[in-house]
């Protein structure tokens, strides 16, 4: 689940990030050429060298290929036939499980082109998933094919290539609806043009959506039938979740010029801890079972928890990082609801965080804040 | 004359019906089983019509039947498909493993060598091992990966990195039989090669299988079949000189066992009950053994029904999807076919939809699946049974049909552990006694109990059976079971309460730890308050047979502990009805903690109560609870009372609320509060102000409240009520005491001065 650095990264000047498929165009290229499996029509890639591509190996010819996924290689087996059997592929989990990175890399891999994306938003219209017009032509000439503003789905269509949808939930349910058609037809009807446009092979969507964020708008049954759905979750081990907070926190503290001292492992372990046993419902020895909040508590909020405290070490503190300084950070952390949530977080404190040995410090300082 | 040696996986289906397959080809005079030869004269009862799989053959030394050793078969066990074959062919079917008779003998011999010993290891020990499996290549100390695990190191010498995934593969999921067995024997003949000679028991057991087939063979059995475990196979193919194996079993130590068949579930074939040697997804193996071909759809479409029978919405579209997906996701893997993984990878992405809970389902009820077996009619007892006899004889407790009653004194150790059986056949579901109410006795060490046989038990006990070998083990297996299959709070406090009265240590613990699970899920407070006070008593007043409190001392903290910060909310925003209920619940709480004596929490809960009582959201009756406890506590002195009382009862306050808030600290006993005279002049004062509507609409709430009061106090209270003009200047005025002299009922008073003369020993005339 973290995103290693590429073995070589051909940046053009001034850009700040590249597609996946120019940054890994190398790694792509070899795998084209050692592949000599069947490939679905109009995939640059088979299905096996789809797989190499994101869990990395070795090909014949001794070229290592970088893993773009670190974590369960099943799933990403899963995603790779979902896609190779013509279904839309649905990736869900909570932010910072890398969806969006998977997605982005399978395009590149399946289409060689990851840029055809739509991001939903709450605003995102029909136009964005279908097509809009140019209105400037339109009044000149009427409708016509000219005046056509085609959708990154559509071109995907026309191009037999993978479109993408990003936060597929946020997008407000009748456009959500748009895609029904377009799944199980393959094809966009254009009536303004008394025409079509139908999906070439090798048309597919992926689509990418929060599953831990309630009142969005949730994907109609109608539409969730048409995707085959793959769960990402969050690190498996708490090692890895440690050096994944530690690796960001080193980096973003860089990039804000943070004057405070590196932080110590053993804060963001506490840290890590606290998230991990709210998340799981349980304490790690997994005597004690817990409940959990109503926030998804990810990596990526125990990054800025521990940023958060960084920062206030730094400003505030001694420019060590101590319990005093995370107690806000990781009470905002946890508490999203008023009510249920302090009483999880209450919960905690008294029956785990007060007993632990070496953990009054951070009890007190957390008491404190609540109360 | 020939010999054929099967070498198979215990509970595979491939296996078993390449077996199948086989014996039909060949037509044996014999079949040899690896399996327990005690078990020899129950074995006809395997064809028996009335023997459904799965079941298991019990070997067990009578005298101490928790030793027991169980050899589960199911319908798709290779060993069970030998069985029926002979049955059916009525040709004879041995069982050729190292008797039990000997094997047992070592353990008991263990055992007894252990009690002489002081014992330092619980005795779940040896019940894990004495459920342990029949023959395996991974049992035994392992002297290297070979010996301990040879199939693991063919299947990464086949580069797969499950070792049960490539047996599964290339075994259990060939669909060509032929050559099979001869596949297996030189596999396993290469590794023997290899691996280190077997040690002590394998050895033996080997030896002792080698010389039953050499004895076939001299009886003049043609063709002779053997099955047996893959690993054994190439020794017993190849079998070498007769006296080595000869010299192996001299002078073993022999023990007296018995044999008998019981019904046994598929849950009891997975891994999940920590069955050694079990199969992790019997109901799939059932399937593959059941629907020959096109499994993997059948078995989708199973799932997509047992969704639909939940209410999960599962079309036939999707189940295709799934089909499809399983099919591409094989291929990817390159494998011929779905196995169990990718259809359960494809069934939660396309029919449950990436939710986890459905699948969990589909485990449950498909990939293990709720199967039952039976047993005919005249099976030899199960050593359950001997055990119930054994300790009835003990007891000196016969059974009989006909109804009587028992009265026990817990005081003497007869009847205390004629309580505990009791107790325990409860747990099991055999209300053999019934308890009964204690008239008139005083003390809890008495129990009377009503008791009465039903025939119906025999088949109860068998069904028990399959919980373990002795009432103990059984009762905790059942309590165990009980425990995890119920998440309310209040139904585990009371199995808490029955493993106590049945002694069961462990199965206490279990329920314990359980009660803790259970209250961090919880979310409701009236639950966590009401399992409070049984925990307390067991803490108090100790337990009898030990059971250690410190553990409940640390369950009963996390439930008050949560119970305290999750009391405000519960008390906000609820109906009269429900305020009833809990301040019942607050009052079990503060008994608890009356009896406990403990000072942290009881200050928490003071503090608590402060909180409840200051907060205007939460529900008047409570607060006045909460002020009344709090007084009753002398955490409150009588001047903040006062001042509470005229603040509750203010006119600016509702009616509604006031008189819920009077009946909350009303309410019990209130001897304390009749010197209150400043509590009754604010509800004197309240009561006057309330329109005559009002009252009407409070009055039934007012009576009720005052219901707890005894006679004398009630009356004391109107006393009060004739003199609260009096009382009301008093306290206006203070100092000036209103003179008392007329207000006292001579006659009254002068009945107590006998008894108050002779309590101060004072002589009233001297």
């Amino acid at each position: 689940m973290s995103t290693p650095a590429p073995a070589n990264a051909p940046t053009a000047d001034g850009i700040l990030r590249q597609h996946a498929e120019i940054q890994f165009a190398e790694e792509l290229a070899a795998l084209a050429e050692a592949d000599d499996k069947a490939k679905p029509p109009n995939w640059m890639l088979s299905p096996w060298a789809v797989r190499t591509y994101l869990l990395g190996g070795k090909l014949a010819n001794g070229f290592v290929v970088q893993p773009k996924y670190i974590g369960n290689g099943r799933l990403i087996e899963i995603a790779v036939a979902t896609l190779a059997t013509d279904r839309a592929l649905l990736l869900l989990g909570v932010p910072g499980t890398a969806k969006s990175w998977v997605s982005e890399h399978l395009s590149a891999a399946v289409s060689g082109d990851s840029t055809l994306l739509v991001q939903g938003t709450a605003g995102t219209d029909e136009s964005a998933m279908r097509y809009g017009w140019n209105y400037a032509q339109l009044l000149a000439e009427g409708p016509s094919e000219r005046a056509l503003v085609p959708s990154p789905i559509m071109v995907a269509m026309r191009a037999g290539k993978i479109a993408r949808v990003e936060e597929l939930t946020r997008i407000p349910s009748d456009t959500q609806d748009t895609l029904i058609t377009i799944l199980s037809e393959k094809t966009l009807p254009i009536p303004e043009l008394a025409g079509e446009a139908q999906a070439r092979k090798g048309f597919n969507v992926i689509a990418t959506a929060n599953n831990r964020d309630k009142g969005v708008n949730d994907l109609s049954s109608a539409l969730l039938r048409r995707f085959n759905a793959v769960v990402l979750p969050v690190p498996d081990k708490f090692d890895e979740e440690v050096e994944i907070v530690s690796r960001r926190v080193a980096e973003l503290g860089r990039a804000l010029e943070l004057p405070a001292e590196k932080p110590a492992l053993e804060e963001i372990r506490r840290v890590v801890t606290i998230f991990r046993e709210l998340r799981d419902g349980v304490t790690a020895d997994g005597k004690t079972k817990l409940k959990s909040p109503s926030g998804t508590l990810s990596t990526a909020e125990a990054i800025s928890v521990v940023n958060g405290g960084l920062a206030y070490a730094g400003y505030y503190g001694d420019g060590v990082m101590h319990a005093g300084d995370l107690a806000a950070g990781l009470t905002g952390a946890v508490i999203k609801d008023p009510v249920q949530d302090k009483i999880v977080w209450l919960e905690y404190l008294k029956t785990v965080v007060r007993e632990r040995d070496g953990w009054k410090d951070l009890y007190r300082a957390c008491m404190e804040v609540v109360d | 004359m020939s010999v054929h040696v099967f070498g198979i996986r215990h509970h595979g289906p491939g296996c078993a019906r390449s077996l199948k397959a086989a014996l039909a080809a060949l037509a044996p005079d014999i079949v040899l089983i690896e399996g327990p030869p005690d078990a020899d004269t129950v074995l006809p009862l395997a064809a028996d019509e009335a023997m459904q799989p799965p079941v298991a053959l019990l070997v067990y030394p009578p005298e101490a039947p928790d030793l027991a050793v169980f050899y589960p078969f199911a319908e798709f066990s290779p060993e069970w498909q030998a069985i029926r074959y002979g049955a059916r062919h009525r040709i004879p079917v041995r069982f050729i493993d190292l008797p039990q008779t000997c094997r047992l003998a070592d353990r008991l011999a263990q055992r007894q060598q252990a009690q002489a010993e002081p014992p330092d290891e619980p005795p779940g020990a040896e019940t894990v091992e004495a459920t342990a499996p029949p023959p395996e290549p991974e049992e035994a100390e392992p002297p290297d990966d070979l010996t301990r695990d040879p199939i693991g190191v063919l299947s990464e010498a086949a580069g797969y990195s499950d070792r049960e995934l490539w047996w599964e593969h290339q075994i259990e999921q060939r669909q060509d039989p032929t050559g099979l067995f001869e596949g297996i024997l030189t596999a396993m003949t290469a590794l023997r090669s290899h691996a280190a000679p077997p040690k002590e028991e394998e050895a033996r057991r080997e030896a002792h299988m080698r010389t039953a087939i050499r004895a076939a063979e001299k009886e003049g059995h043609q063709r002779i079949a053997v099955v047996c475990g893959a690993w054994h196979a190439p020794v017993l193919a190849e079998r070498g000189p007769a006296k080595d194996d000869a010299a192996l079993l001299k002078g073993l130590p022999k023990a007296k066992v018995a044999a008998t068949w019981i019904p046994w579930t598929h849950s009891r074939l997975a891994y999940r009950s920590g069955y050694g040697a079990g199969v992790a997804s019997p109901g799939w193996y059932r399937h593959l053994w059941q629907a020959r071909d096109r499994a993997p759809i059948r078995w989708v479409t199973d799932a997509a029904r047992l969704l639909r029978q939940e209410d999960i919405p599962a079309s036939s579209a999707s189940v295709i999807e799934t089909v499809r997906l399983a099919e591409a996701l094989a291929a990817l893997r390159r494998l011929p076919m779905p196995g169990l993984a990718e259809l359960n990878e494809s069934i939660l992405a396309v029919l449950c939809q990436g939710a986890p809970a459905p699948l969990k389902l589909v485990r449950q009820r498909l990939e293990i699946g709720d199967v039952l077996g039976a047993v005919p009619e005249d099976t030899p007892a199960v050593p359950l049974q001997r055990d119930l006899e054994t300790q009835q004889k003990q007891l000196r407790l016969k059974p009989s049909t006909e109804i009587r009653t028992l009265e026990l004194d817990l005081r003497s150790d007869t009847d205390r552990a004629r309580s505990c059986l009791l107790h325990r056949l409860r747990l099991l579901g055999l209300d053999w006694g019934k308890p009964a109410r204690v008239a008139g006795a005083k003390g809890t060490f008495r129990e009377s109990w009503t008791l009465h046989w039903q025939p119906e038990f025999v088949v109860a006990l068998i069904e028990a059976s399959i919980y373990g070998n002795s009432i103990e083990q059984a009762a905790e297996a059942r309590a165990g079971k009980a425990a995890a299959e119920t998440a309310d709070l209040a139904a585990l406090t009371e199995l808490l309460d029955r493993t106590i009265l049945a002694a069961l240590g462990r199965a206490t613990t279990t329920v314990l730890e359980r009660i803790a699970a259970q209250s961090a899920a919880s979310a409701d407070v009236q639950q966590m308050m009401k399992a409070l006070p049984p925990l307390a008593r067991i803490i108090r007043y100790g337990d009898v047979r030990g059971t250690e409190s410190t553990q409940m001392q640390r369950v009963f903290d996390a439930l008050f502990q949560r119970a305290v910060i999750g009391l405000p909310a519960a008390s906000a925003n609820i109906d009269d009805a429900v305020a009833q209920a809990l301040i019942r619940d607050i009052g079990a709480v503060q008994e608890s903690l009356d009896l406990l004596e403990l000072a942290q929490p009881k200050e928490d809960w003071r503090a608590l109560l402060q909180r409840l009582l200051a907060d205007e959201g939460i529900h008047p009756m409570v607060r006045g609870r909460s002020c009344r406890l709090l007084f009753d506590q002398t955490a409150l002195d009588e001047t903040e009372l006062q001042r509470q009382a005229r603040l509750a009862l203010s006119p600016a306050v509702a009616a509604a609320a006031a008189a819920g808030w009077a009946a909350g600290l009303l309410q019990g006993s209130g001897l304390r509060l009749l010197h209150q005279d400043g509590l009754w002049v604010a509800l004197d004062a309240w009561i006057d102000q309330l329109t005559p509507e009002v009252f009407v609409e409070l009055l039934p709430l007012l009576r009720r409240a005052f219901s707890d009061f005894t006679a004398p106090e009630r009356r004391g209270m109107g006393e009060k009520v004739k003199n609260i003009a009096h009382l009301a200047a008093g306290l206006a005025a203070p100092g000036s005491r209103p003179d008392g002299d007329d207000d006292i009922d001579h006659e009254r008073a002068a009945l107590v001065l006998p008894v108050l003369a002779r309590i101060l020993g004072v002589d009233r005339h001297g």
